[in-house]
């Protein structure tokens, strides 16, 4: 399952502009919405929102994967926001979030959703994969990177 | 084991994919043609999710989430399947099984006896992680028996279509 393939330039942002949590997944799911596939932004907004009270998507390594399963997603919806300076995700290290890999899904694609998540977490297992998707100068090259990890 | 029926016992391999229908259509059509014992088998891949939660993306109550929305839609395509078997007067016995699916597969083909497994065509390898995780490529690497990729969809809906329902 091809990260790639469900990212668009329109999709990412390399500069996050909001510094709190549900600022960077409301700035996420923006960008997301842009794909046309995301019905209802409220509802999409609660259905990550009580996902993170379960416990916090901020890993280790400063990568962060807001998910949730939603009815209001027409297919897999996917967006990549990174921050320079860090953001305080209440991650699993303690250390601020560089990387957020935002994937919405509907519950009839729970195969998919899990192929896309278990690929997020083999790609940043690399560390080299990460410092260059943080140091990408273009969301284009931010694909590139990805494709070429692929 | 009986040498004069080339093929006994067929083993259809469901994921859930579009391809995994035509394979079905083709195995009911093989099986109907040939007189071959059908079985279809779906594997919830359990390890996948543990790999999740292992890597913190998923806490156990979510595990257990997408362990049974994946369990229900096993349910539903081998469901599916049945139809599609008893429409054609080909009997079929269907299994759900839980945990690494290449390996459950594998275990399953020489634990009945399968002389001919029956799948869907294999997706592109789109990436290099996709050459090591793809389960329907190491299905078809480690299985000890033959094995019939069925590549032609509308194809086997024809010969399916085609297929008389008595039994």
């Amino acid at each position: 399952m091809r990260l790639s393939g469900l990212l668009s330039e329109e999709t990412i942002t390399l500069n996050l502009t909001r510094s709190d949590k549900k600022g960077v997944i409301e700035e996420l799911l923006n960008l997301a919405m842009k794909t046309g596939k995301v019905s209802d932004r409220s509802a999409a907004l609660k259905s990550v929102l009580d996902r993170e009270e379960l416990m916090s998507t901020g890993l280790e390594k400063g990568v962060a994967v807001p998910h949730a399963k939603t009815s209001t997603a027409d297919g897999l919806t996917m967006a990549l926001g990174v921050s320079k300076e860090g953001i305080d995700f209440n991650s699993a290290d303690g250390k601020p979030s560089h990387l957020f890999f935002f994937l919405l899904a509907p519950e009839s694609e729970a195969g998919r959703n899990v192929q896309v998540l278990a690929q997020i977490a083999r790609l940043t297992n690399d560390s080299r994969f990460c410092d260059s998707l943080r140091q990408a100068r273009s969301p284009e090259d931010a694909l590139d990177i990805i494709r070429n990890a692929e | 084991m009986n040498t004069k029926e080339p093929i006994q016992k067929i083993l259809l391999y469901i994921d859930g994919s579009e391809e995994c229908i035509a394979a079905a259509q083709y195995a009911i059509v093989l099986a109907k043609k040939t007189g071959a014992a059908l079985k279809g088998l779906y594997v919830v891949n359990v390890s996948l999710l543990k790999e999740l939660t292992k890597a913190k993306i998923f806490v156990k109550i979510e595990e257990m989430d997408y362990e049974q929305d994946l369990a229900q839609d096993g349910k539903r395509y081998l469901n599916y399947i049945s139809e599609l078997a008893r429409s054609k007067g080909v009997e079929i016995e269907t299994e759900l099984v839980k945990g690494v699916v290449n390996k459950e597969v594998v275990e399953r083909v020489q634990e009945w006896g399968i002389d001919l497994l029956v799948m869907g065509e294999l997706n592109p390898i789109q990436s290099r992680t996709d050459a090591y995780h793809d389960e329907a490529e190491l299905i078809f690497r480690k299985s000890k028996c033959s094995v019939l990729v069925v590549k032609d969809q509308d194809r086997s809906e024809k010969l399916f279509n085609a297929l008389e329902g008595n039994l």
